[in-house]
């Protein structure tokens, strides 16, 4: 029996301050006027705690935008559901923490887009860090379950040290340092961000060095960059297996790049239960399992560990959602992730660029504007 | 690292804490879940604060009438400082 998801994912709204050049909403983000309201998402919260579903995860956007948020909160923990606010810190201050630590928020995963100011506000596109700088030892202080996130990529790897020194001084439970996954805005901004072997080398070896020395005190999550991996991630646990994602007009999809997907209709919490489109809709259906499987994945003994991996990123690369994920070494596909990567090693522009050394032009990549 | 010792008070750590009932019986916390049955429920509803590392490991040499209180000690040991590393219990 097809069991419940284990998390939503509720991006309340795709509004944020911030313009993360690696952000995960997609290109065609849904419009204010469009979003949900604050008994529509009641009810998603109360028909996903029924289904059995444990976390929420608050995402955006930014959900601090959300003038209902408490409510939001309120309702969730009144549901059952374990309450992750995924935030920037821009719109949190003490007394709002407080009321919504109140309201029974259990846990919050604060980014940082770097450790140097200057490159870590060219990277959001905006002036932000001296706030996170500022909000970080307020969530710390609060006591509640803190998590600061840094997403890392060939512009910031090169400060790693400094960027967890950095986190590590505002003492977090947890850490987790994540290499930009390639859709979204990533991907469309590739070229800048994806890392050089030396820097992903580099890396492993600094987060397995801070892994040993802050063990007991910080826990630190890695996620690693796929395009150098042997074998593809096991993307979202598999498909419309352990996630499922509600974005701010109600539409639900089984992860964050779906929409990529040609001819998936992508049912709205408005029109049918939560647990009805899990179950039932076709496009959870649709890569559900292994029979969509080609080869090699069919026949490959890893298949039920990561389930031919991702489907966007095979749409987004080969431009065949059925096609074994190209981050496999074993897919057909793959060629085009290795010359992708080659060509990048090769590049004079493998070496970061710095606005403040005036070598990154205005049209160096491409911010994630507002939604209307 | 600090060290699990006799006199160690375990607790859940900031943002873990139960759900459900019976065999739903769960373990939350920030990134994940542990359905828990058994010996690692009987350890970790203990961890309160309150009791003492010593004083699990008695209650659980009774509960479960074991004859060798060496390896329970050092089950309990390895459990808790495993779910230390992950941070969900403190000591």
């Amino acid at each position: 029996m097809l069991a419940a998801p284990l998390a939503l994912i509720a991006e309340v709204t795709h509004r944020c301050p911030l313009h993360c050049v690696y952000c995960s909403n997609p290109l065609e983000m849904a419009a204010a006027k469009s979003e949900l309201g604050t008994k529509d998402w009641r009810k998603v919260f109360q028909q996903a705690a029924k289904m059995g579903v444990l976390h929420l995860h608050l995402s955006g956007g930014e959900p601090l935008v959300r003038e209902d948020l408490l409510e939001l909160v309120d309702a969730a923990h009144t549901a059952g559901l374990y309450i992750n606010l995924i935030t920037s810190g821009v719109g949190l201050a003490e007394a709002r923490l407080s009321a919504l630590l109140k309201a029974g928020l259990d846990h919050v995963q604060l980014s940082f887009q770097g450790s140097d100011e200057s490159n870590a506000n060219w990277i959001a596109g905006t002036r932000v860090h001296a706030l996170k700088v500022k909000i970080a030892p307020v969530i710390q202080k609060s006591g509640v379950a803190f998590t600061i996130n840094m997403v890392v990529h060939r512009q910031n790897l090169d400060h790693l040290e400094e960027m967890i020194a950095l986190a590590e001084s505002f003492r977090p439970q947890r850490m987790e340092i994540a290499h930009a996954q390639y859709y979204g805005w990533a991907f469309k901004n590739r070229e800048a961000l994806l890392p050089t072997q030396k820097q992903v080398e580099e890396s492993l070896r600094v987060v397995a060095e801070a892994q040993k020395r802050l063990a007991g005190r910080i826990r630190i999550d890695a996620v690693v960059p796929d395009y150098y991996a042997r074998y593809p991630k096991a993307c979202m646990g598999g498909w419309g297996q352990r996630q499922v994602l509600v974005d701010p007009s109600g539409k639900a999809l089984p992860c964050h790049a779906a929409w990529v997907i040609p001819g998936l209709q992508f049912e709205n919490v408005r029109d049918h239960s939560l647990e009805w489109i899990w179950r039932e809709s076709d496009s959870f259906q649709k890569f559900r399992g292994e029979q969509w499987m080609p080869e090699p994945c069919r026949s490959c003994d890893r298949r039920s560990q990561d389930f031919g991996g991702c489907r966007c990123q095979a749409m987004l690369i080969t431009g065949d959602a059925t096609a074994t994920d190209p981050a496999c070494s074993l897919a057909p596909g793959h060629f085009q992730i290795e010359e992708q990567l080659q060509r990048m090693n090769a590049s004079a522009n493998s070496t970061p660029a710095n606005k403040a050394h005036g070598n990154a032009p205005e049209d160096f990549w491409t911010y994630r504007p507002q939604p209307r | 690292m600090p060290q699990l010792e006799e006199s160690s008070q375990p607790r859940l750590a900031a943002g873990c804490r139960w759900a459900g009932e019976g065999e739903n019986r769960t373990l939350l916390f920030p990134e994940g879940a542990l359905r828990l049955q058994d010996t690692g429920r009987a350890i970790l509803e203990r961890c309160d604060g309150l009791r003492t590392f010593q004083q699990i490991v008695e209650e659980l040499q009774i509960q479960y009438g074991v004859s060798d209180p060496a390896k329970i000690r050092a089950d309990v040991s390895t459990f808790l400082e495993r779910l230390h590393q992950k941070r969900v219990v403190d000591f």
